[in-house]
């Protein structure tokens, strides 16, 4: 194999890397501020993704437009299920809302199956399909572009953490949310923003990798891969979540060139159980291991 | 005039067992008050119920004449009230200078390089530190990093449980001789303190609470001169805890 056409590979896997990567840091700001995962983050990233491709079918909007529109989408939905819902089981055990938020994943692919079919749609793309040439190496604009807006976003999420009030406020909940409420922090307050944070990190996800996977009631899927970026970075880290989400997707990518190629889709099973055998904490993860 | 600080009859319960059972107790403006007490008195339950952190089953909580029984903590921050929580809680993963923004989280922006000037005066060597983790800080470095991020938003009550736990007795001796400054500035201070003989020299008022309940109330003289506080928490004569209640044999 030239290596040319390695790194080629290598920049698709990043792409799709960069995904999981959203996705990871979108499960883990929920996790962080509420300690419980949220399953349905997948098809919250599905809905609004087709939120934003019916308007689109309606409007003709530009791709901006659609992407604004899923992310406000995306952002009411949250907002709505955390108020109406999580809320108040957040008082009940960890395990409660994981099993409501496994309900909501199966409810919301069902309205979705409803609303527009099960099938498969074509999504119009930011970027254009001829590959571009750098020197003799041929890469896809889809897959560069993917890299770069999912890079400003993540670069977005670090200055809304180290930056701002509110992003203080997330990462004191995290640490402690007993003290948190002490200085003066609405932790109510948080479990809202993190929720709207979250979806909005998965709608503009789900616009970037909908030309890419097709839309359909099926894309919520892409959260299991992002479930395991996070625990491959060690559950609970931003940096954590970014590195394993990249990760993953190179490795995904890489394996069917040295192993028979059907076994894509096993290997970020592979790679969790290899990384829970090996580095319970992830690859730059500091969790402690639970001692049994 | 009001008293900074007004509780009547509380009784706050975690699940069956009760905590606290109908205290009493008021801290004037710019008043010290210390609540003495053995170990599951009463003493920090009473504490978080004032700031919010738990629910009181009766009672009323009237701070500055306004019933804050009901008051989420975040307000209660908000309105002036500060909770120094027994074992520091700062904040491990946020560096010095964080964890006083954090504690300025309900402070306008315009206000916050000013409170921050006010906790490097207080506490030189948190400047010199600001930019190390909080976890990472010595015990006595991290109860002055816990009093400083609570006066970020310039308190007039002061909620402090156990300050001195833990530290050497120099340091100890300079958190107080600190906490006594902050008074002079017209902050009351409740205070919570296992060291009895060190938070009546500083404290003008003081309750001592068993299982619970207020069993000797009084000026810290009288409770000095007091011969049950003199043998359980001064360590004067010998006496098992809980001299005030008849327990069965």
């Amino acid at each position: 194999m030239t290596t040319a056409a390695l790194i080629h590979v290598v920049v698709s896997g990043l792409a799709t890397g960069s995904i999981y990567a959203l996705m990871a840091i979108s499960l883990v700001i929920i996790y962080n501020a509420t300690r419980t995962l949220n399953f349905a983050q997948g098809e919250m990233l599905m809905i609004s993704t087709f939120v934003g491709w019916a308007v689109y079918q309606r409007l003709k909007l530009p791709l901006l437009g659609v992407m604004l529109v899923a992310v406000v989408g995306a952002a009411l939905l949250a907002w709505a299920i955390e108020r109406a819902i999580i809320r108040h089981a957040i008082s009940a055990t960890h395990f409660d809302v994981l099993i409501i938020t496994l309900g909501l994943s199966l409810m919301l692919r069902s309205a979705a199956g409803v609303a527009w079919t099960h099938d498969d749609f074509p999504f119009p793309s930011f970027f254009g399909d001829r590959p571009m040439a750098v020197g003799p190496v041929r890469l896809a604009p889809v897959s560069l572009g993917i890299i770069g807006a999912s890079l400003a976003l993540m670069a977005a999420l670090w200055a809304l953490f180290t930056r701002t009030r509110l992003g203080r406020a997330m990462r004191a909940v995290a640490q402690n949310q007993r003290a948190a409420r002490l200085m003066g922090i609405s932790v109510e307050r948080v479990y809202s923003a993190s929720w709207v944070l979250a979806a909005v990190v998965g709608a503009i996800a789900g616009v970037l990798i909908a030309p890419v996977i097709f839309l359909s009631s099926k894309m919520g899927i892409v959260v299991i891969n992002g479930f395991i970026a996070a625990v491959l970075g060690g559950f609970g880290s931003m940096p954590g979540a970014v590195v394993g989400g990249m990760l993953l997707g190179v490795i995904e990518n890489l394996a069917p060139l040295y192993l028979p190629s059907s076994i894509k889709h096993s290997v970020p099973f592979i790679v969790l159980i290899a990384i829970l055998l090996l580095r319970p904490g992830g690859v730059v993860g500091r969790v402690a291991r639970r001692k049994v | 005039m009001e008293a900074a600080l007004e509780i009547h009859d509380l009784a706050v319960y975690y699940g069956k067992r009760r905590a606290v059972e109908g205290v009493s107790l008021t801290v004037g403006r710019g008043e010290i008050v210390t609540l003495l007490g053995a170990n599951g008195s009463g003493k920090s339950t009473t504490l978080r119920a004032i700031s919010g952190l738990v629910r009181p089953a009766r009672g009323r909580i009237l701070y500055d004449g306004r019933d804050i029984t009901k008051t989420p903590a975040d307000r209660i921050v908000a309105a002036g009230v500060s909770h120094v929580p027994e074992g520091r809680d700062v904040f491990p993963e946020f560096t010095v200078l964080e964890n006083l923004l954090v504690g300025g989280h309900t402070v306008a922006r315009g206000e916050m390089d000013e409170r921050l000037e006010g906790a490097f005066r207080l506490f030189p060597v948190l400047r010199e530190r600001r930019l190390q983790l909080a976890g990472t800080l010595s015990g006595g470095e991290q109860q002055m990093l816990a009093i400083a991020r609570a006066l970020m938003t310039r308190p007039r009550l002061l909620l402090l449980d156990e300050p001195s736990l833990g530290l050497a007795p120099m340091l100890a001796r300079e958190i107080f001789r600190t906490i006594r400054t902050i008074n002079e500035d017209g902050v009351a201070v409740l205070l919570v303190e296992q060291n009895a003989r060190r938070a009546l020299r500083l404290a003008a008022r003081g309750y001592v609470l068993e299982t619970g309940r207020v069993v000797v109330e009084g000026t810290s003289r009288r409770l000095g001169e007091d011969p049950r506080v003199r043998s359980a928490y001064l360590g004067l004569a010998k006496g098992a805890a809980g001299p005030f209640m008849n327990r069965p044999a």
